[in-house]
């Protein structure tokens, strides 16, 4: 048995070299399914995002292809030389590639530590080759394998766990403070890059109402148009506060533009109620007292940011329990996928044993009557038939039940129980 | 460990079938059960497991269970009805703060600690019923020979005891609210897979518990005051005015009073409401098992029945 990974992705490769050899779309398809004309016995599998091209192949010694020859044939497919994309390839090789793709699935290898969409693509790698019929026992288990790793990680380390933008970690302080967002007032004072990233997150939250305001109506009146929400002119700021429950703050303004004894008297206005202020501005929009007030919580651009670094340093720790885990699972695929190939060959090698045997008699048999017609010859070729798969039902229905099981001791007792019991060889 | 001697005692005892498994209960099985369940809420702080939110919901649901069978058995051989003694009224109310701990480990997401604020306090309550609870009656030695006294003392320590589970819960989304609020003014992240409920949540929480429990504990006081007068007339007894039971439990009441006031003073709202919650709390707590712990005598199951009575 033999695994090969072979591929590049972002730390190895440029973005233009990653473009001229990735599988967009419907070339998936046309990719496994060319890999697969060209090396018949191989499984292919193909993983391809923006951040990464890898092709995964296995079989026996002799059905996977070399690296070279794969690098050959990625070049024919893309019609690039493959001298531009040579040095940038990394290949693995069995328990290697094995744990390569563990660690992609449990986003180890990805640009953004602990995302969560790597999973999906390993998800969409793997049926993409089983609907092109060009995966096979190994490759099934190792991707099987390699997405329960990836939720495994996922849940045991919490590697997920913690915002790494500024708009994202907006949006979860947003839920900490409130729980339901469809009958409150958004408001966002300025109109710039920032306001529209931040509103594009708080949009999930689908608040009731948006208000925007702006010292240039035109630009408010076209992000007011883009998420739905009302214009209010910039000297109704006092009144737009009133009427907010979050209030997004992104002007270019060089001094505060609200002070705590005007906000003081906006929360009398608002009767007190609980009231979100995320200050996104550099310098601040809003000053910093305003946190001090009962019921107002004031985050800062660098409050927000200070979340993310903490959540990546986080993440970061979370790196070496992961890899203990992938450790322990990879030896464990690497023994299954073993296990499983052992209960094949003893299979195989039962069927041919048990095959030899019956054409042998058969054939001394109608030696010895040399009488018998073809139908005669055919009946007693079929019984013959069917008294050996009745014989052999049992012992292949043990095996394969011992060759599903996990491997608790090398090699299972049944495989060499059968090889004794039939005389099999070790190989 | 004396948990876990205990029932291996009891599985290994010489008891006759179900029936006698139940008689062999203790307060112990079911609060070492119960603090077992915390424990395996506790774990959050260390590791990440998945199984601990199971292992939590399990032996919650096991304590629960077996503290059910408690007070059904004990209940049945006894003939003590809920809220006669002082012990019993506090293993009723931890009871029922077991099961709101259950209902919300299960409804709400995994990572939320609602059970890291109840289960202490259920625990508490329970420690407090063992250590410090008198086994007799809340008034013994005022009499209750007529069945209307009877029916309306039961009353009245029923409604006091729903009044209680509401400030309990007032208290809870308190806790969980300041805390919620001091991680959010200090621009913490959240840590250790711990979700708290958001603010708003916490505050309808309490704004809900708060508005229930007025009413039952106002019923609940009303209906002690004119037994009190009641039974003054009839046989020249009664319990002070200066009982520190009847002041605690009046603070307590003045408390809430000012808590529903407060709802409709806007300046009032938030942190300060919290605290006055947990405040009302600590009054109930004081009043339902201060005394005893304290040894402060009363006429109204202190620890010595003796005083204030006139």
């Amino acid at each position: 048995m033999k695994l090969l990974a072979l591929g590049t992705d972002h730390r190895h490769a440029p973005a233009d070299v990653r473009e001229a050899i990735a599988f967009d779309g419907s070339r998936r398809e046309e990719a496994l399914d060319a890999l697969s004309a060209e090396f018949p016995a191989a499984e292919v599998a193909i993983l391809s995002t923006c951040n990464r091209v890898e092709i995964y192949a296995a079989g026996s010694e002799e059905a996977v292809p070399s690296t070279g020859a794969l690098i050959d044939a990625l070049a024919r497919f893309h019609k690039v030389p493959a001298e531009r994309f040579e040095r940038h390839l990394f290949d693995y090789h069995d328990d290697r590639a094995i744990a390569h793709l563990f660690r992609v699935a449990a986003s180890l290898e990805s640009l953004v530590l602990g995302e969560g969409q790597i999973i999906g693509q390993v998800k969409e790698a793997y049926s993409a080759a089983v609907d092109r019929k060009t995966i096979g026992s190994i490759l099934h288990a190792v991707f099987r394998h390699a997405l329960f790793v990836g939720k495994k990680v996922r849940s045991e380390t919490g590697l997920d766990q913690g915002k790494l933008s500024i708009a994202s970690v907006a949006v979860d302080v947003a839920r900490d403070v409130f729980d339901t967002f469809v009958d409150k007032t958004v408001l966002v004072i300025g109109a710039g890059k920032m306001a529209d990233l931040t509103l594009q997150h708080l949009a999930d939250l689908r608040p009731g109402r948006v208000i925007v305001t702006n010292r240039t109506p035109e630009r408010a009146e076209i992000a007011a148009k883009k998420w739905g929400g009302q214009v209010y002119a910039f000297d109704r700021l006092g009144e737009a506060l009133a009427e907010a429950d979050v209030v997004v703050s992104t002007t270019a303004a060089s001094e505060p533009i609200v002070n705590a004894e005007t906000y003081k008297r906006v929360q009398r206005k608002r009767r007190n109620r609980l009231a979100l202020i995320l200050d996104i501005a550099i310098p601040r929009d809003f000053d910093p007292k305003i946190g001090d007030i009962d019921n107002v919580m004031l985050y800062h651009v660098d409050d927000l940011q200070a979340q993310t670094e903490a959540n990546r340093a986080r993440r970061a720790k979370k790196v070496d329990p992961a890899l203990a885990i992938i450790e322990t699972e990879t030896a464990e695929c690497l023994a299954n996928l073993r296990h499983k190939q052992q209960a094949g060959d003893i299979l195989r090698q039962l069927g041919d044993y048990a095959d030899a045997a019956r054409v042998r008699e058969m054939e001394a048999l109608f030696n010895r009557c040399p009488d018998l017609n073809e139908s005669q010859r055919n009946a007693i070729a079929h019984t013959l038939h069917r008294l050996q798969n009745q014989f052999l039902h049992h012992p292949r229905a043990a095996l394969r039940s011992a060759a599903a099981d996990p491997p608790n001791e090398h090699p299972h007792p049944l495989l060499n129980a059968v090889r004794r019991l039939f005389g099999l060889s070790e190989s | 460990m004396i948990w876990i001697v205990g029932w291996i005692r009891l599985a290994l005892g010489t008891c006759k079938g179900m029936g006698g498994l139940i008689g062999k209960l203790t307060v112990l099985c079911f609060a070492g059960t119960y603090g077992l369940a915390l424990a395996s809420d506790l774990v959050r702080f260390v590791v990440r497991w998945n199984s601990r939110w199971y292992a939590t919901v399990g032996l919650t649901l096991l304590g629960w269970i077996v503290q059910t069978a408690y007070l059904a058995n004990t209940g049945f051989h006894d003939a003590t009805t809920l809220v006669t003694t002082p012990f019993w009224s506090l293993l009723i109310l931890s009871w029922i703060l077991g099961a709101i701990d259950l209902y919300l480990l299960v409804r709400s997401p995994r990572t939320a600690s609602s059970g890291l604020f109840l289960m202490p306090m259920v625990l508490g309550i329970i420690f407090a019923a063992s250590w410090g609870a008198k086994r007799t009656e809340w008034v013994g030695g005022l009499g209750r020979s007529s069945p209307a006294v009877e029916f309306w003392g039961t009353t009245h320590g029923l409604l006091l005891m729903a009044g209680s589970v509401f400030t309990c819960l007032a208290f809870v989304a308190g806790l969980m609210y300041l805390v919620q609020s001091n991680r959010l003014k200090h621009k913490r992240p959240p840590r250790f897979g711990i979700a708290l409920p958001s603010l708003e949540q916490s505050e309808r929480l309490n704004r809900g518990a708060i508005v229930i429990a007025f009413p039952l504990l106002t019923a609940g006081l009303l209906i002690g005051v004119i037994l009190n007068i009641v039974l003054n007339r009839a046989q020249g007894v009664t319990i002070g005015w200066t009982d520190p039971k009847v002041i605690s439990t009046m603070a307590m009441w003045v408390v809430f009073a000012v808590l529903l006031h407060a709802r409709y003073r806007p300046e009032m709202r938030g942190r300060r409401i919290m605290l006055l919650s947990v405040l009302a709390f600590l009054f109930l707590a004081f009043s339902l098992f201060g005394l005893e712990i304290l040894h402060i005598p009363s006429a109204h199951g202190g620890a010595k029945a003796t005083g204030g009575v006139s």
